[in-house]
């Protein structure tokens, strides 16, 4: 390694009561992260590029119907399914708790995207076309991924490093550019809000359903549900019952085991409709 | 160079000196170690970025944006964190300011017509001499005679425009497809102010809304969406309770507890109903003067008329959507709103853009005085006047009468000068207007176009002048609505245009037109910066606010840094006296709606069409990002679709995917059916935006069946005292075209219904239920 980096373990929330599925997460990330323009064609052969997806799903009928949206990204598994079938060790686990899929590695067999449960690893068929000028507005931080790789949600690495770099390697306080002391070197989430160093999802997202952090960070706004996933995953591991009426807390597909390190929180309803 | 004793010696100490040196400046550690193939190029993170604050201007909303600029370009756009409306978010239509920055379809330089009027054919011209002696031997001739339509000012660009076609003699309007004009007037004439209220929903306890979908298009959106969620999960609160009466299933509608699906045109007999049921179950918040509000027993039998007894019918209010008697419903329904204060009421949308708008709107707010809501926390918060005694901060639009006056002007030949500037009128006005034929047809008509962008209104100008995009020019705006003080934004160029663009400043091109037309003393100012730096130092020179300076220079300096200025200390008014028997002058004026055309019957269908979630009215229709961006509940892009009961499609034997033809007494439509739960059985949907016949090819490369514009079968039927199209009010016949296509859409084939926490495999199942 180059240098040594400070633990982190970056972590996702989505409170499904504020989100309330206006896409600003959707293009915003485009816009970070070089994703090609989605064509009609795209959408046609269900190919579109999406690292983050608003789902929505209906529930009932005419006149008692609702609709129920729920972002989708790269969940960061800690039991990735993904990871063990890469034949190349393209797609791996790095000690920040993220999956990372390198580019230059890949083959494209897309067997992580078959063994993914959450849909989520796209397959880039064709390389990605911008018109000359629109190349302007591409991030220089990240790779444009060509013909024959498999790319997903990153949680904004990029950014993440920016702030590493600048806050831990660097000791540069964001906003006022004052030097931190040696000891104090620990990008915490203010430093992230000020430095523009969160997901663009995240930083875009108008009800603030998408929060991320350190998932140890004391001063952020994930740990606590992070620490009550955990102890709801303890309490089950030890066959004890946790009480779904009294939590928002869960995990997408919680039960199949694959550990994500983004966490749900669920939509309040006070007037369910009846599913019977 | 001979080896010398001399020279050995001098060698030795430079090359000593330089090792020296090189050890003082330090090749840092790791920079030598050989790179792991694992690390991604992310990881070597290099070049340092700058971020500028500047103005969004893809919405008729404003917001505080920050640009990250590397290398001379811009990269990205966020919200600025300091800006008081939307606080660091940004709505989706925000970030593809960037597209239309380097969209390859920008005009690069001006041009003049060389073919048929609206053929498209146009030659370059350069700014200096064809182009600036055109114009301005167009004013000359013309001046007297001329219509600027340019998209809602404010702020100093609004200052500049009215005193530069004040100086010619000419007229200037506002244009909005969508217009905010029925709910100004309503604001006018239930709160008695002049710019947009704010509503206060990070602090209310309960939200009411009618029509009005303001999580996605309605007027500010970011700055409700922020509101809003901290009305659903903010810290230190309970959660808020949200009724929505509507009668389209909008992305707002889908984020309420409870929807309310109403006949469309009787949301006014719905707000007043309510109103009856809390003046005659006393329930009114204390302090309320029930008797001048609805003016005395004389009222109370007036209001006693939309008792919910009798409103019930007639809003299509079934038990099957209330879960019960209707009329209980109602009645709850006002109850909890009167006591779960502080609780708001808006109206908007559809809800105002009916024959009868004005009246649904002006009892819908009206419903904020018997909760005691006006001015207060939690409920209607109103703006202060502009921090500038002369410059604007209420933007206004023109109505559908003087978007018919202008046509015949047109077509009579009084308007010999048409300017334009951010609009697109032949395509944001219905069709049946015949505003495109009128100017083709025109023969003294002279049209010049400021549009950076070629679209159906500037593809028949004479002459373009290419303006200059919002992130590399000057600006400013008052936020309208404001967050309740006084707040302006400032925009400043960020980047320069590309190389092989040469577009100039629109305002610049005006000032440079008032002096060379000898009117320097109406706008004496050299360019627009020079204005916005005089407006600068009245900041300045009023010694309040939240920007530190101890000179106009650092003012003007800290301004642009910030990307505005506001005093959180000049509020507007906390509190506004109801007319006198309120309630009663808006009952009195209750009508239901009408609909033109083919009239209610049973083989048509109510269209209620809807502004879209990013393109809005089409406004950003060549931006490929909103294009791609799904529809929150359709999920469909690209493309034009028809939302019907799935019940309906299925006895009408259509399916998603197949192509129906819209047909009204003006003219049809054809567009792709997506049948949904989510539609009123006698109701279609359709979303503006689509159906541009001219310029970028992402607005205009699909054929007429995938996009199409709704305006084309709009009837004309006029809001009733604001003379603003009811584009609510039209009735369609829908019939199969007998052709299908692909859809273009994020979802899958099958329908994905919510099932709750569920194990595993059920989930699967359920997804995919032909599959199970």
């Amino acid at each position: 390694m180059v240098t040594q980096r400070i633990d982190h373990k970056w972590g996702m929330v989505v409170d499904l009561d504020r989100c309330t599925g206006c896409q600003a997460c959707v293009v915003a990330c485009q816009a970070e992260n070089n994703i090609p323009i989605n064509t009609k064609s795209f959408y046609q052969q269900r190919r579109a590029y999406h690292w983050i997806r608003i789902e929505r799903y209906w529930e009932g009928e005419f006149p008692n119907v609702k609709a129920k949206f729920i972002p989708i990204m790269c969940q960061h598994c800690e039991n990735a399914p993904c990871e063990p079938v890469c034949p190349v060790f393209a797609t791996y686990h790095n000690d920040e708790g993220m999956n990372v899929q390198v580019y230059n590695r890949c083959i494209g067999t897309r067997y992580c995207s078959v063994n993914c449960p959450y849909t989520v690893r796209m397959f880039n068929f064709w390389d990605p076309k911008w018109p000359k000028s629109l190349r302007n507005q591409l991030n220089p931080d990240v790779t444009i991924r060509t013909r024959g790789i498999m790319e997903k949600c990153s949680f904004c690495v990029q950014r993440l490093r920016r702030g590493e770099v600048n806050v831990e390697r660097r000791g540069i306080e964001p906003l006022t550019g004052e030097r931190i002391p040696a000891a104090d070197r620990k990008l915490n989430y203010r430093q992230m809000k000020e430095g523009n160093y969160l997901p663009a999802c995240v930083q875009a997202c108008p009800t603030n359903a998408l929060q991320f952090a350190d998932q140890n960070d004391n001063t952020g706004p994930v740990k606590e549900y992070f620490d009550e996933a955990n102890e709801q995953i303890e309490t089950r591991h030890q066959g004890g019952h946790v009480d779904e009426a009294h939590t928002r807390v869960y995990r997408l597909f919680e039960e199949i085991g694959t550990k994500p390190n983004v966490i749900y929180l669920k939509k309040v309803e006070p007037f369910p409709l009846d599913k019977a | 160079m001979k080896l010398t004793r001399r020279n050995f010696l001098a060698w030795a100490g430079l090359g000593a000196v330089g090792a020296v040196a090189c050890e003082g400046f330090g090749i840092r550690r790791g920079e030598l170690d050989i790179q792991s193939s694992v690390r991604l190029p992310e990881d070597l993170v290099r070049g340092s970025d700058n971020w500028y604050a500047s103005l969004c201007r893809t919405c008729p909303s404003c917001e505080g944006i920050v640009i990250r600029v590397m290398e001379g370009r811009a990269k990205k756009i966020q919200g600025n964190p300091y800006y008081p409306t939307n606080q660091g978010k940004t709505h989706a239509r925000c970030e593809a300011g960037l597209q239309a920055l380097y969209h390859p379809d920008r005009i690069p330089t001006p041009m003049r017509r060389s073919g048929p009027r609206g053929s498209g054919e146009f030659l370059p011209i350069n700014w200096q001499p064809n182009g600036m002696d055109s114009l301005r031997s167009a004013l000359q001739a013309n001046g007297s005679s001329s219509v600027m339509i340019t998209e809602p000012l404010r702020g100093h660009m609004a200052l500049l425009a009215d005193r530069f076609v004040a100086a010619i003699g000419g007229e200037r309007l506002g244009f909005e497809a969508i217009d905010n004009n029925t709910f100004r007037t309503a604001v006018k004439n239930v709160f008695q102010q002049d710019s947009l209220p704010d509503f206060d929903l990070e602090n209310s306890k309960f939200i009411l809304s009618f029509g009005a979908d303001f999580l996605s298009t309605w007027v500010s959106p970011t700055r409700f969406n922020r509101g809003f969620g901290e009305f659903r999960q903010g810290a230190g609160r309970g959660r808020g309770m949200f009724y929505q009466i509507d009668s389209r299933f909008s992305m707002t509608a889908a984020n309420a507890d409870k929807w309310l699906p109403v006949r469309p045109g009787w949301e006014g007999y719905l707000a007043l109903s309510l109103a009856q049921v809390i003046v005659s179950e006393n329930l009114q918040a204390r302090g309320v003067d029930v008797d001048s509000l609805v003016g005395g027993a004389p009222g109370i039998q007036t209001l006693n008329n939309f008792r919910p007894e009798i409103v019930v019918p007639l809003a299509g209010l079934t038990p099957e959507m209330t879960g019960g008697d209707p009329v209980n419903f109602l009645k709850s329904l006002a109850r909890s709103f009167a006591a779960n204060r502080p609780s708001v009421a808006i109206g908007g949308g559809s809800a105002g853009a009916q024959s009868n708008g004005l009246f649904n709107l002006e009892a819908i707010y009206a419903l904020n005085f018997l909760v005691g809501s006006v001015g207060k926390k939690g409920g209607v918060k109103f703006n202060p006047a502009s921090p500038w005694a002369d410059v604007p901060n209420a933007s206004t639009a023109g109505s559908l009468e003087d978007w018919a006056r202008v046509t015949d002007q047109i077509r009579s030949g009084k308007t010999k000068l048409l300017l334009l500037h951010g609009a697109d009128p032949v395509h944001g006005l219905p069709d049946s207007l015949q505003l495109r034929d009128a100017i083709a047809q025109a023969n003294d008509l002279f049209v010049v176009s400021f549009s950076p962008f070629l679209d159906d209104t500037s593809v028949m100008a004479d002459l373009i002048l290419p303006d200059r995009v919002y992130l590399e020019d000057w600006g400013d705006d008052i936020s309208e609505p404001g967050p309740g003080y006084q707040v302006v934004g400032f925009q400043q160029p960020v980047v320069n245009p590309l190389f092989d663009l040469d577009p100039l400043s629109f305002p610049d091109v005006l000032l440079t037109m008032a002096q060379e037309l000898g009117k320097e003393s109406d706008l004496p100012w050299a360019n627009f910066k020079a204005m916005l730096r005089e407006g600068s130092d009245a900041l300045f020179n009023l010694n309040r606010g939240s920007i530190e300076a101890s000179s106009a220079d650092e003012f003007w300096n800290n301004l642009l840094r910030r990307g505005g200025w506001w005093d959180e200390l000049r509020n507007g008014p906390t509190s506004v006296r109801p007319a006198d028997g309120l309630l009663r002058t808006i009952a009195e004026k209750a009508s239901s709606p009408v609909f033109d055309g083919f009239g209610i019957g049973a083989d048509s269908f109510y269209l209620v069409p809807f502004a879209h979630n990013t393109l809005l009215d089409g406004y950003n229709g060549h931006l490929p990002w909103l294009q791609a961006a799904p529809d929150p509940l359709s999920t469909v892009t690209w493309q034009t679709w028809v939302e019907l009961n799935d019940t309906t499609a299925k006895s009408m034997g259509v399916k998603e995917g197949d192509i129906l033809r819209l047909t009204s007494s003006k003219d049809s439509i054809r567009a792709v059916a997506y049948p949904t739960p989510a539609v009123p059985p006698d109701t279609v949907s359709v979303p503006f935006g689509q159906g541009r016949k001219h310029g970028s090819e992402y607005a205009t490369d699909r054929s007429g069946s995938e996009s199409s514009n709704v305006m084309d079968i709009l009837e004309t039927t006029l809001v009733k005292d604001t003379g603003s199209l009811a584009w609510a009010g039209t009735r369609v016949r829908v019939s199969k075209t007998g052709e299908s296509i692909s859809i273009s859409k994020l979802e899958g084939d099958v329908r994905a219904v919510e099932i709750g926490l569920t194990p595993g495999e059920e989930i699967i199942k359920t997804i995919a239920p032909e599959n199970a």
